[in-house]
């Protein structure tokens, strides 16, 4: 076990280094760069800027220099925040892009897991039906679709929520139900096929055949089972909740790093769009991390060696 | 168990740099139209616009320098909590004056400080912390146009209490061209001796530096007495020193703090954001909020409001959202909605509208073929209907216009361009003339455009156009914004959407930078030996009379060559609740309607 994670975490490196090399290289080559503007900046104000932030050197060197800086904890400086450094960027907004993460997440998988299994275990009946269908709704209605509607009902309508910003948990009703729309469909459509498959299982029928109460087969037989599927999606969608969505931050002016690291790319933030690959390779290859030693304690049938 | 984790770090990879990475191929998500790096300006009045200074009060230091409100009453009359909240619509790069260049950092910095001069509601210029505007009967310009001599009001005070001196222009100045920090404005005030040498000095010792910034010819006669020296005579000059970039700074402060000076806290304090201007910085919660206050020891006439909240709201429809929820005491529309907000019972009376300094036209390439073709181009103008556009596709918000410089500035001139103005039979006719009878032999067209905001549907309306008046075919090439600016930076478009919004109302910001050969924003490739010469002169020539005369020869001759099509100027459509009273909105207002006068804003609860 303890040798697995070590490998792992050994490759974890390896990956962010290729991620972060072939980041770099993809950022240099989109066409564009930070100081091209509609209304051009004089030749000499474009040199001293490329001075300021390091662009004048080579750009094998620029790529170095960041990675000895990583060893640091220094990201570099941002170009269109404020002068920000990057780490503190990232300490400001991670917080609260990854308590709206972290509440979504529970929202998705308490509405999602429960119904996708009660769909199954009556399938075909009408309840099945309408999980099925409000699952198809939310997996398809784009957030921001779902943000202005949620907005105009709560907000405008009704005045009971605000319609954005951050600092009160009021604030975080409407985005948290918005995130967790599609992350809940999905969970529960996943739930409800997997309970599905186990339910035609021989050790199912074998349960029942020996007459065991069906609470029992319920519980241990096919929940437990069930939740393999659901725990392999769970993770890299608790990945990508936790590292934050563009469209939901940007409609509900949340001060997050979601947002944030999709807007660096467009004004071509070198140090920005880095340390949010950074960031977003981390937590995804950590979460497939936690996943593969998740699956170990459910299934009986993996082992690490 | 190798094999298994490698495919595992290779999805990472992938996932990873797919989620990331796809986005930057499209466009951003903004809900504006960008112009361009500054002041998209605006005006409500259409009275004089000179800027020689030569009829305003001078000696008069007073802040309430316009009278003039967009309320029928006069009687200011308070009442309730003096707040407001306003969204400025994203986070700005710095708030630091010096180096500062967008639109919504002006709206924040023009809270906190007052320059030597300032732009009234009717843009003239007056004095702020200087006593008078200078000028050579005055004494402030030298008779040679080289030597300014400003003086400064002794009763103006930092908010910390501490006296405004000549000092902390000169500091102000001399950092302005420091090559540490990059500042982007620097190069308007090249003119400055020395000024150029010093910011282009990175690479040199700090010795040598410190050299060339002691020879900047900014100097300090005495606390009330300010001189600038200039390698060459600029008669716009007093209008940059009205402009951000020379607002005062203390220099105890920054050299102490850092950049950090113009930056909050970790609690979201603004310690050290020291300014002379009516209301104090108190927070900046980065990505959420600003909060203002009335600065304490202002010199001039104390503001109205005690509490001004700027919100970070990007999406246009959730600012009006928010608007009628109450949470906003102003708000844009999202673009495409004005016409319904013009019959909406509510909304439709509380609309603020009002034309901005911006002009937009479609570039073409000059220099290359089929756009080297002069009547070609001329085709083109003849055969796209504006009126249509600001009509059918922008609610009939926007002025259709022919020539470039908009109204509400000197220079602008309604019977320009009128012989390319829309008309389908002569776009033929010259069609034919330009070796193109009906089209024929004529390469496909491209037009290039930054695939943000409303954009899109102008290159489609453009598109419609041409099919429909000429019978000509147009590929329209959107583009990701900064892949855009590059590509018409580097002159590889062929025609192309541009935005042009004043820096300053003046042609001077206008025309030679944009028509000049050669000149930094001059994309085109236009190149005219009489539109040179007339530029060189105007540049210089101290009699505003003869210089604003020889702007309107140089534009003439411009709008005749057509290297763009001059297609509308943009206009302001936001909507304000009812009991903010005395806004003034202003051809130099930043991000949003009033924000250079909200010292003059006051609320009214019925």
């Amino acid at each position: 076990m303890l040798r697995f994670i070590i490998r792992r975490v050994l490759w974890l490196i390896l990956v962010l280094f290729v991620v972060m090399l072939i980041t770099f290289i993809l950022m240099h080559l989109i066409p564009g760069g930070p100081w091209d503007r509609e209304k051009a900046l004089a030749p000499a104000v474009v040199k001293a800027l490329n001075i300021r932030y390091g662009l004048d050197k080579p750009v094998y060197e620029q790529f170095f220099n960041y990675i000895g800086g990583i060893f640091h904890g220094d990201l570099g400086i941002s170009y269109s925040y404020s002068n920000r450094t990057v780490t503190s960027i990232l300490a400001h907004g991670v917080p609260k892009t990854a308590t709206l993460g972290i509440l979504a997440f529970i929202l998705a998988q308490a509405i999602g897991i429960p119904f996708g299994m009660a769909a199954a275990m009556r399938q075909n009946s009408l309840a099945d039906y309408t999980s099925v269908l409000f699952s198809t709704i939310f997996a398809s209605i784009p957030g921001f679709v779902l943000g202005i509607l949620l907005m105009i009902v709560f907000s405008v309508l009704l005045h009971w929520l605000p319609t954005s910003g951050w600092g009160s948990p009021l604030q975080l009703i409407l985005p948290v139900i918005c995130l967790a729309a599609l992350p809940a469909a999905q969970a529960s459509r996943i739930a409800r096929a997997s309970t599905l498959e186990v339910l035609r299982q021989d050790y199912v029928r074998t349960a029942r055949s020996k007459g065991l109460s069906e609470r029992l087969i319920q519980l241990r037989h096919i929940f437990r089972n069930s939740l393999i599927p659901v725990v392999t999606v769970a993770g890299p969608e608790l990945a990508n909740l936790i590292t934050g969505s563009f469209i939901i931050e940007n409609l509900f002016a949340i001060p997050g790093v979601g947002r944030i690291f999709v807007d660096g790319i467009g004004a071509r933030d070198y140090p920005l769009i880095m340390g949010g690959i950074l960031f977003y390779a981390f937590s995804i290859a950590i979460f497939n991390l936690v996943v593969d030693i998740l699956y170990a304690m459910i299934d009986p049938r993996i082992r690490f060696d | 168990m190798n094999k298994r984790t490698f495919i595992f770090s290779l999805i990472t990879i992938i996932t990873v740099l797919t989620t990331i990475l796809l986005p930057a191929c499209k466009s951003s998500s903004s809900t504006t139209t960008s112009v361009s790096t500054t002041t998209s300006s605006s005006t409500t009045s259409i009275g004089s616009t000179t800027t020689s200074g030569s009829n305003t009060s001078s000696g008069s230091t007073t802040t309430s320098s316009s009278t003039q409100t967009t309320q029928t009453s006069t009687a200011i009359n308070p009442k309730g909590p003096q707040e407001i909240i306003l969204n400025l619509a994203g986070e700005v790069n710095t708030i630091d004056p010096n180096r500062a260049s967008w639109t919504n950092e002006r709206s924040v910095i023009m809270q906190c400080f007052d320059g030597l001069l300032a732009f009234d509601a009717n843009l003239n210029l007056v004095p702020m912390v200087a006593t008078e505007i200078p000028t050579v009967a005055n004494g402030g310009i030298s008779s040679d146009g080289l030597t300014y001599t400003l003086k400064i009001n002794p009763k103006v005070t930092w908010s910390d209490g501490k006296r405004v001196t000549a000092n902390d222009f000169v500091f102000s100045i001399k950092r302005e061209f420091d090559p540490n920090n990059a500042a982007e404005y620097a190069s308007f005030y090249f003119n400055i001796v020395g000024g150029e040498a010093y910011y282009n000095s990175a690479s040199k010792s700090a010795a040598e530096q410190a050299a060339l910034k002691a020879a900047i010819g900014v100097k300090a006669i005495d606390d009330n007495t300010l001189q600038i020296k200039l390698t060459s005579p600029l008669p716009t000059f007093i209008d940059l020193l009205a402009l951000w970039p020379v607002y005062p700074l203390r220099e105890d402060i920054i050299t102490a703090h850092g950049d950090a000076w113009a930056q909050p806290d970790t609690n979201g304090n603004m310690p050290y954001y020291i300014g002379d201007g009516p209301f104090l910085l108190q927070q900046w919660v980065q990505q959420d909020h600003y909060t203002f206050v009335p600065n304490p020891n202002y010199w001039g006439k104390k503001p109205y409001l005690t509490k001004i909240t700027y919100k970070e709201i990007t999406d246009a429809n959730v600012a009006i959202a928010a608007y009628r929820n109450n949470e906003l005491d102003q708000s844009g529309v999202p673009s495409g909605t004005e016409k319904a907000t013009m019959a909406d019972p509510i909304l439709s009376t509380q609309i603020v509208r009002y034309a901005q300094l911006v002009t937009f036209g479609l570039q073409f390439n000059c220099a290359t073929a089929p756009f080297n073709n002069k009547i070609l181009r001329q085709a083109l103008s003849c055969a796209i209907d504006r009126n249509a556009y600001i009509d059918q596709v922008r609610g009939g918000v926007g002025h259709a216009t022919l020539s470039w410089i908009p109204p509400g500035m000197p220079g602008y001139d309604a019977s320009l361009g009128t012989d390319w103005a829309f008309n389908p039979a002569k776009a033929k006719d010259l069609l034919a003339q330009a070796g193109y009878p009906n089209g024929a032999g004529l390469p496909t067209l491209k037009f290039q455009y930054a695939n943000t905001g409303v954009n899109p549907v102008m290159a489609q309306f453009v598109q419609a156009q041409l099919k429909t008046n000429l019978g000509i075919n147009l590929t329209i090439e959107p583009m990701d914004s900064k892949a855009f600016s590059a590509l018409v930076n580097n002159k590889q478009f062929t025609w192309a959407l541009y935005g042009w919004g004043a820096d300053y109302p003046d042609p001077d910001d206008w025309l030679p930078q944009i028509f000049g050969t050669g000149a930094g924003n001059n994309k085109t490739g236009y190149s005219s030996a009489a539109f040179d010469a007339l530029s060189t002169q105007a540049l210089k020539e101290l009699d505003n009379t003869k210089r604003l005369q020889m702007w309107a020869d140089a534009q003439k001759i411009v709008v005749q060559d057509a290297p763009m099509v001059f297609v509308f100027n943009r206009e302001t459509f936001a909507v304000q609740k009812p009991w903010v009273k005395n806004l003034v909105t202003c051809g130099m207002d930043g991000q949003f309607p009033g924000d250079m006068f909200l010292r003059n804003v006051y609320i009214q609860f019925q």
